[in-house]
């Protein structure tokens, strides 16, 4: 079996390279004929099925969650699957004929290659995940097909998708739950734990679930609509997967989950008047087209109603006779379809109004399409004719409700009766009036397909032998316990064929009545559930961008403002709900007092100013405050990377304001009074959280712990620099990372390299300016390697006193900009890219190391042969952090400096 | 106490930043908010013990010594919220020279060109 789906499988994907190498539309023979191979290769198994026993085989998949690739072959599997393959095998050998030269043959035999697959898979499916799988595979195929029938079916292929999908993931609920209730997910386990997932409070759920996911796909009341609007796909795929097959897959779950509810009232009453409901509605529907292939839909729907009505009712008879009726059902409409494609792509038209008088053309034609509108009618001697008679004498067995089966039977025969009139409606529109002019016979290689289809209905009428054993076995698969009596062609004078002649008759009078009737047809106003859906969608994708709208906005306050109201709302919730805080412990100072006093004045300053320079100068001197506030709470080494940040910020900000305006622009009071308010209640927020949420604890665990153990875990004594390092390296790696990115992203927002373009600063017209440039020169020899001494000698130090990977990276990035300043350029070997990825490599190569070394990542080793001078893995990996810092600086470096020059071309080009 | 004071100081003025038009203040007020945020965390710790947090031989008082992890989380930081500024310079950058190229002012909250 798996060999089976592999082989359709390679040959969907084969398809598309055998459509171009030659074979063109011709494939579709090649293809059938191994869907008849692999057709063969499951039916070797039928006589080991029919013995009662079954195929399985399974891979595994997904162990940790107890999924497995596992197929298995029972009785209703065959029958289901000897279905998709023979008459897949029959559209694939009508495709060549039907099909265009200009038509992409590659992606049509592809998908409906791989669609049968699926429906395979589908129907072997052992495992319920798998089944879903499956289920979601076939909704995929269908909607690439109808897809491909271009702009007109955008609107058809959406309906399509988004109802078959939210069947789809109702049944992946409902696989969820059942593997939840009964704790596995074979499909035979949880079938034979019936009364453990009845007697389960999910019992219900379930099976609505379940339900709905076989209405989407079998295109139920009211969810039908997707199904008349997927005609506007080719014939083929109309034939195969919306008639014969995909449609059908709901009817396979229904029937396979049958066992678990069947006998239960609200099962069946939920059921049979859906499906029932549909079978009238549908074929009343059908009445009303004049497009033979919206008839042919509608038909669909009516037919498929009758089938879920019949699973409903769950009688052994009733499911038995709903098998045979998908075969049958099958038959006849892949037949029909096929023929209303020849008569499309023969007359030009599939509106009955226009066509006319074909019976005399095309009389093979014509005795195929009655053949199987006899079969469709429900008349002898078609099989169509026994599967009807048998869904009635199931209907009768109707017993959720007192009189149910008497209602049944009658809506069935109701709806029998509206399927004669359109069935001859069909043949009539078609085929019967004035003969047309200039069409002919078609050529027997397109008919034959379609005529195999229909004279096998017609044979298996009388030999329904041939299908009871496997039926039979099937119907064991579904209703275990009650043994099935052989279908027969003919039994006697029975109430049944009574309903079959008060439907073929009331059929027969409708139609000889038509025109009354198409004019009261006319007369009733019919909801249209498919504009319905369209209208409910609009509303949700326009309900969707209101809610996305104020995101929309290209300012910054919009973005920024709404998380800060969001922390108040947070500091509101913790204002209220923290109590009983420890008493403070006293640490205030006389410096802090002043620092604090002189923190508030440079804020004020920076705020209060709208001079962009004396902004910075302000942003300066409050960073510089910070560096103080640091060194005197015990943190020399953020206060040396807070001082070196300022420096570099200062550096880099000069590159940028020589083209900025030297003003901040005005903002409307209005706004200022917003931003004002804000402003003090975030200021409040956060110094009343400051003060009630710190310094009320003695040294916590992980400071004592990091204390105590620096020196002997990592041979480090700066014990902030091992947690750089040694503790939380993966943490630093990943904000080196982070800087990393910044640098790629300035490299990526300013363009290409412009640092490599020499322009020397002496071109530079100013006698001054001149004299400036050969000071900076000269003192920049000294100071740059100066620097690049002290950024190497505190990142050797770092792991033991104030220094490491980022502050060393800044040193060095100033040591840059003091060259970049003097020379106007960078040192041309010193790229950013190259950089940054050294970096990286060195990071992860430091920590792959460990990794080899039979460590954990990023554990510290010692570096043989370097121990003397105490060089150990910790400073390779500050090596590699120093380096991505220093990348992103000399990114910013080049990039704001080098558009500078770019960007006037006076000095580019004098 | 005090850092309760610098630290809502340093947040209100860099939300008065944040909630105004313009590249340039929202980088302002990144600085400012980003000192607030890195005070708040050394707070954290505690501010009782200030010994700086080195051990080995020389220190005589490990119990004096500062909580690291803050310092740790705040040098990251600080390191970080210098790369976030210079790529804010570097989008306000770019900003500037779109404009200037195109004369397009459209953008009411851009710091449009002279």
């Amino acid at each position: 079996m798996l060999l089976a789906l592999g082989v359709l499988t390679a040959m969907a994907v084969l398809s598309p390279v055998l459509a171009r190498r030659g074979c063109g539309r011709e494939l579709g023979y090649l293809l059938a004929a191994s869907f008849l191979g692999v057709a063969a290769v499951i039916a070797a198994q039928v006589p080991r099925i029919l013995d009662g026993g079954t195929v399985e085989t399974s891979v595994e998949w997904l162990p940790s969650l107890g999924v497995t690739f596992a197929l298995r072959l029972d009785g209703l599997s065959s029958l289901f699957a000897l279905m998709v393959l023979g008459v897949g095998a029959l559209i694939l050998a009508y495709c060549p004929r039907y099909l265009g030269p200009q038509d992409p043959h590659g992606a049509v035999y592809g998908l409906l290659t791989l669609f049968a697959a699926a429906m395979l898979g589908l129907v072997l499916a052992a495992d319920v995940v798998l089944l879903f799988v499956f289920w979601e595979a076939t909704t995929f195929c269908s909607f690439l097909l109808l897809g491909l029938a271009g702009g007109k079916a955008t609107r058809p292929a959406r309906r399509a998708l988004l109802i078959t999908a939210a069947g789809g993931l109702a049944l992946l609920v409902a696989v969820v739950l059942l593997t939840a209730v009964t704790g596995s997910t074979v499909i035979s386990d949880i079938v034979a734990d019936r009364e453990v997932i009845l007697e389960s409070p999910l019992a219900l759920p379930i099976g609505a679930l379940v339900a709905f996911a076989a209405f989407t796909k079998s295109a139920q009341v009211p969810l039908h609509f997707w199904l008349p609007g997927a005609m506007v796909a080719m014939t083929p795929v109309s034939a195969f997967l919306h008639a014969a097959t995909m449609v059908k897959a709901g009817v396979y779950l229904l029937m396979r989950v049958s066992p678990i509810f069947a006998g239960l009232p609200a099962w069946s009453a939920l059921l049979v008047s859906v499906g029932l409901t549909s079978a009238l509605w549908g074929a009343f529907m059908a009445l009303r087209q004049h497009d033979l292939k919206a008839i042919l839909a509608h038909s669909t729907v009516s037919q498929l109603g009758l089938l879920v009505a019949a699973i409903g009712v769950g009688t052994s008879i009733a499911l038995a006779a709903a098998m045979l009726h998908t075969i049958a059902h099958a038959l006849f409409k892949a037949t029909l379809f096929m023929l209303i494609g020849i008569i499309d792509k023969e007359a030009g038209s599939r509106d009955i109004r226009k066509l006319s008088g074909l019976w005399r053309v095309m009389p093979v034609t014509a005795t195929m399409t009655a053949l199987a509108g006899l079969s469709m009618a429900g008349i002898v001697p078609m099989l169509g004719f026994v599967s009807k008679e048998y869904l009635f004498q199931g209907f009768f067995q109707t017993d959720f409700a007192p009189a149910a089966g008497v209602v049944a039977g009658a809506i069935a025969v109701a709806a029998s009766a509206l399927t004669a009139a359109y069935g001859l409606r069909i043949f009539y529109g078609a085929f019967g009036g004035t003969r047309q002019p200039g069409l002919y016979e078609p050529s027997p290689a397109f008919l034959a397909p379609a005529a195999v289809a229909a004279l096998t209905g017609l044979l298996l009428g009388p030999g329904i032998d041939l299908l009871n054993p496997l039926v039979a076995r099937a119907g064991a698969d579904v209703v275990p316990g009650q043994p099935l009596a052989a279908f027969e062609f003919w039994h006697g004078l029975s109430p049944e064929i009574v309903m079959s002649g008060i439907a073929i008759s009331t059929g027969l009078l409708l139609f000889l009545r038509r025109h009354h009737v198409d004019r009261l047809l006319d007369r009733i106003a019919v909801p249209d559930a498919g504009a319905a859906f369209d209208r409910g969608h609009a509303r949700l994708i326009s309900f969707g961008y209101r809610i996305g709208q104020p995101d929309r906005a290209d300012g910054t306050v919009n973005h920024l403002v709404r998380p800060l109201l969001g922390a108040l709302g947070l500091a509101l919730v913790g204002f209220l709900a923290v109590r009983d805080l420890p008493e403070v412990r006293p640490s205030d100072t006389a410096a802090d007092w002043v620092v604090a006093g002189l923190v508030a004045l440079g804020v004020a300053a920076t705020l209060a100013t709208r001079n962009t320079l004396a902004a910075l100068a302000s942003l300066g001197f409050v960073g510089l405050l910070m560096a103080a506030l640091f060194v005197s709470a015990g943190a020399p080494d953020v206060a040396l990377t807070l001082v070196l940040v300022e420096v570099l910020t200062a550096v880099v900000v000069v590159w940028v304001l020589r083209r900025l305006p030297t003003r901040l622009p005005a903002v409307e009071r209005r706004r200022l009074w917003g931003a004002g308010m804000l402003a003090i209640a975030c200021g409040l927020a956060a110094a009343s959280a400051t003060y009630a949420l710190t310094g009320r604890r003695s040294a916590s665990v992980a400071s004592e712990y990091f204390l105590d153990n620096a020196e002997a875990a990592t041979g480090g004594t700066n014990v902030v620099n091992t947690i750089l390092v040694d503790f939380r390296a993966m943490d630093t790696l990943g904000e080196a990372v982070v800087l990393a990115v910044v640098a790629i992203g300035l490299l990526a927002l300013l363009g290409p390299a412009g640092g490599g373009v020499a322009e020397p600063r002496a071109s530079t017209q100013d006698r001054d300016s001149a004299a400036a440039e050969v000071f900076l020169q000269a003192s920049a020899r000294l100071v740059v390697p100066g620097a690049a001494l002290v950024a190497a000698y505190l990142l050797y130090v770092g792991h033991d006193a104030p220094g490491g990977g980022f502050i060393a990276a800044l040193v060095a990035g100033a040591a840059a900009a003091v060259h970049q300043l003097a020379h106007g350029q960078l040192p041309r070997w010193l790229g950013p890219e190259q950089l940054v990825g050294c970096g990286i490599l060195v990071c992860v190569g430091t920590a792959t190391l460990a990794l080899a070394m039979g460590e954990a990542v990023l554990a510290p080793f010692k570096l043989p042969g370097l121990e003397v001078l105490g060089v150990g893995s910790a400073l390779i990996f500050d090596i590699g952090v120093m380096l991505m810092v220093l990348g992103m600086l000399v990114a910013a470096l080049d990039r704001f400096g080098a558009d500078t020059r770019r960007s006037d071309p006076l000095k580019v080009h004098p | 106490m005090t850092a309760a004071i610098v630290v809502g100081v340093l947040v209100a003025g860099g939300v008065w930043f944040l909630a105004q038009p313009g590249l340039l203040r929202v980088i302002f007020g990144f600085v400012l908010l980003g000192h607030g945020v890195n005070v708040l965390i050394l707070a954290s710790g505690g501010l009782d013990r200030r010994g700086a947090p080195f051990v080995g031989e020389g220190v005589e008082d490990v119990a004096a010594a500062a909580d690291p992890l803050p310092q740790a989380f705040v040098l990251t930081a600080v390191v970080i919220a210098f790369g976030v500024t210079v790529y804010l310079l570097g989008l306000l950058r770019a900003e500037s020279t779109a404009g200037d190229d195109s004369d397009d002012d459209s953008q009411d909250d851009v710091e449009a060109g002279p």
